[in-house]
């Protein structure tokens, strides 16, 4: 062995490298993914039931969809918008009556067992269609689902249904579940889901109520080297504040959702090693509406719903309300949905004299005190952003002299007061779009639906013209004609206004410049995470 | 020396009357200097203090001017802080004379009732009633009242274990009173100085409950209060946090001031009962 020895020339050579290395990653080396790491990320909430497959929202999604996955995940560049998940192929028979999905080889759940036609087939039957918020509408005519072998699973539905919609409805209604830890006993009650079991490259570890969501890396993950990060831990959070100062603090290295207030974007963009990303929430558009009890005889006249559509100044509230980080709305589908909207709609400019004009037409005439007439608003609470609009909605009634009484209630109390008891006049509330009318939107339209139901037409809204026109368009298979009947949809809508869209806001993430591979699809934030590592 | 005259002496109660009469200032020319609707949109949003000076105090996140809100919100502050301080007191002088004057069972009965009031904490108690009923501005007097009565009711009962010994209550009985007309007319009114001495620790406690309350989002949305400007502002606290701050310096003052004069007029008054 030679003995080492220092001169000025390898001490200058070997820092030279040094140099060289560390400058290398950010230029070369950047879409190298790392492996290892524990990802730390805010969580804002603690949903109570983790089972995606039976409660088909953001909040479930954002953990669990990381140990559960769906037959196929939304993409910026895939085919129909669509990337494979749990099936490789899907195909829509002509009649509209079958759908045949070809399902990935090897894939093992968390406990080991293999993941075969059978579990799709009970998840399908017995959770999404019976189960699910979101499935008992799309699936509501899958009849059986058959498997001839253990990769192909052929959906059978009892009517013509739209392959279009099935397609749409992959990412998020389609959370496959294991059938050996489900077929025994209620499956509502299952253990499993407070701590789920999936396929997915991450596995559920723990929960601390309160503290923390820990999950670890799958080993026996379907893809090739993935998942890259060994650890998620879900660090709760509730109070928006405290996301931002856990950022600057680097105690979190991801803040989704806008769980950092958007007043405080502009600042924590300029903190050196954080970036504010909007992109990765494509799939994900959430409408601000006004949703309209037209049981009020004031509210059943058109006129009025339209004097309140002209009172709104959409782009006061995108500059204020949402500083920036929205979009006005024209109708009930979001301006960035690639399939299905049009602008070609009746719009309602921001016209005080003309709403006050309609209001003399309608016969309620303003009163010795300027007021018209009062109303009950009730603002969701979900948001910081709809609760300002609400502020902000009784100022703009008041410019056209309707009196606008604001009542706040917690999450709970408003869903009932609002879906349940019917007790309001006007509210605010934020729908999502989720890719397909016929998912969650014509729901908030359509007349029938039983009272209870959250995020649906409680405003006893009878419209037979638009009735027919979402049946029909449910039964039409042809993906063009079927487009063509939403867009008349949005027009009548706009035209009829049982609501009022107002704008529509997406999600910011906030987040450590060392994560890799942020926001690279449109459902980022609620998508497995297998490809996002961690630099350093 | 006349009892004003002692009064002004204090420092502390100058100054605590200084502020007070600043706040009842503000209080009654709100609807003078902003005759409108105070959550009006009055400018751009977030505009800083001393910017613009026709919005000195600057705007909130969807351009209110503040200062308006300052002032109309200290209406609601005084007028809930002096509404639930008048019921907690009248409520608690009557249980307390009752108490006191009837005795036995009756006062068991009734003591027994204050004594659970007492133990719940007055802001849990506040915070149930209203998430129950729902918030308006009765219910949140009503809901801090209720939490407040306790201490008067104990105070006048013990007045009035003393006063009830006394000779003209001996003197009453004797011609003849109803006893609820001796517990009410003759011995109430005597019981009544140390009761009083309570009420400015029971309307600041008010003002901060009602603000606690408000911040909590449980205050009647259709006015400006203090604590609803100041967890709105909270949203913004790092970006700005005036929001917050003005507010906050608005309600410590003021409980600061009624405290003050509070302390002022016990100690008055002590003065002229040991000088008598």
């Amino acid at each position: 062995m030679s003995e080492v020895t220092i001169s000025r020339r390898s001490v200058l050579a070997g820092s030279a490298l040094l140099l060289a290395s560390t400058a290398l990653p950010t230029i070369g080396w950047a879409q190298t993914p790392k492996k290892g790491g524990r990802l730390v990320v805010a969580a804002d909430s603690e949903p109570r039931n983790l089972n995606p497959a039976i409660v088909a929202s953001n909040g479930v999604f954002f953990i669990s969809s990381k140990i559960v996955e769906p037959l196929a995940e939304a993409s910026f560049d895939g085919k129909d918008g669509l990337d494979p998940r749990l099936a490789t192929s899907w195909e829509g028979a002509a009649d509209g009556l079958s759908v045949t999905f070809k399902l990935r080889e090897g894939v093992k759940w968390h406990d080991g067992k293999p993941f075969t036609s059978a579990d799709v087939a009970f998840s399908a039957l017995q959770i999404w269609k019976p189960l699910q918020n979101l499935g008992r509408t799309v699936f509501k005519d899958l009849e059986a689902v058959d498997t001839p072998d253990e990769l192909t699973a052929v959906f059978k539905f009892a009517r013509p249904t739209p392959f279009q919609l099935i397609r749409n409805a992959l990412p998020a209604l389609t959370s496959v579940v294991p059938k050996h830890i489900y077929e025994t006993g209620k499956i509502e009650e299952n253990p499993a889901n407070n701590a789920p079991i999936g396929t997915g490259p991450f596995k559920f570890a723990e929960h601390k109520s309160g503290e923390y969501y820990r999950l670890e890396r799958n080993g026996d993950y379907w893809g090739q080297d993935q998942p890259y990060l060994d650890e998620i831990i879900y660090q709760v959070l509730p109070d928006r504040t405290s996301a931002a100062s856990a950022l600057e603090a680097e105690e979190i290295q991801l803040a989704a959702f806008s769980a950092v207030p958007l007043a405080d974007l502009d600042r924590i963009s300029k903190v050196p090693g954080l970036k504010v990303i909007t992109k990765g929430y494509e799939a994900l558009t959430y409408q601000l509406v006004v949703e309209i009890n037209h049981r009020r005889k004031e509210l059943a006249d058109l006129k009025v719903r339209q004097a309140i559509a002209h009172a709104i100044d959409k782009d006061f509230v995108v500059k204020t309300v949402f500083l920036g980080y929205a979009a006005t709305a024209t109708g009930p589908v979001p301006k960035n949905d690639p399939q299905f909207y049009t602008a070609d709609v009746p719009t309602y400019v921001f016209d005080v004299a003309k709403a006050n004009a309609l209001l003399d037409e309608a016969g309620y005439s303003k009163g010795d005190n300027g007021k018209r007439f009062s109303l009950k608003l009730l603002p969701a609470p979900y948001f910081n952003e709809t609760k300002q609009f609400g502020d902000y909605l009784r100022q703009a009634l008041a410019a056209i002299g309707i009196d606008a009484q604001l009542v706040n209630n917690d999450s709970a109390a408003h869903i009932k007061a609002v879906y349940t008891d019917h007790a309001f006049d006007l509210a605010v509330g934020p729908p999502v779009f989720r890719g397909d009318p016929a998912i969650s939107t014509t729901i908030l339209v359509q007349s029938g639906i039983p009272d209870g139901v959250p995020f649906s037409n409680q405003g006893g809204y009878k419209n037979d013209e638009l009735d027919a026109l979402i049946a029909k368009a449910s039964e039409t298979l042809d993906p063009a004609a079927r487009t063509e009947l939403y867009k008349e949809f949005q027009k009548k809508v706009a035209a009829d206004l049982p609501l009022i869209n107002v704008a529509e806001w997406s999600f910011i993430s906030v987040v450590r410049d060392t994560v890799g591979n942020v926001a690279n699809n449109p459902r980022w934030a609620v998508s497995n995470w297998a490809d996002t590592y961690l630099e350093s | 020396m006349s009892p004003l005259r002692r009064f002004l002496c204090t420092p502390e109660a100058i100054a605590g009357a200084i502020i007070l009469a600043a706040l009842f200032a503000m209080a009654l020319t709100a609807p003078l200097f902003f005759p409108g609707d105070p959550q009006a949109i009055a400018g751009p949003a977030l505009l800083p203090p001393f910017q613009d000076w026709s919005l000195p105090l600057g705007t909130d996140r969807l351009g209110r001017d503040v200062l308006a809100a300052l002032l109309h919100g200290a209406r609601t502050s005084l007028a809930v802080g002096l509404a639930a301080a008048a019921a907690a007191l009248a409520v608690g002088a009557v249980v307390g004379t009752l108490a006191g004057f009837a005795g036995g069972l009756v006062d068991e009965v009734l003591m027994r009732i204050t004594d659970a009031f007492q133990t719940v904490p007055s802001f849990l108690l506040a915070l149930a009633f209203v998430s129950v009923v729902g918030p308006s501005l009765g219910v949140v007097v009503a809901a801090i009242a209720l939490g407040a009565w306790t201490g008067p009711a104990r105070v006048a009962r013990a007045e009035v274990l003393s006063i009830r010994e006394r000779d003209f209550v001996a003197g009453a009985r004797v011609i003849g009173m109803h006893p609820l007309e001796i517990a009410f007319r003759e011995v109430l009114p005597n019981a009544l100085p140390p009761v009083l001495a309570l009420s400015s620790v029971i309307v600041a406690a008010a003002i901060l409950t009602e603000a606690a309350l408000s911040f909590l989002g449980l205050g009647d949305p259709n006015r400006v209060t203090w604590g609803g400007m100041i967890a709105e502002g909270r949203a913004v606290l790092r970006t700005a946090p005036f929001l917050s701050i003005i507010p906050g310096v608005a309600l410590v003052l003021t409980v600061l001031g009624i405290y003050l004069a509070g302390e002022g007029v016990v100690e008055t008054a002590a003065v002229r009962r040991s000088l008598s």
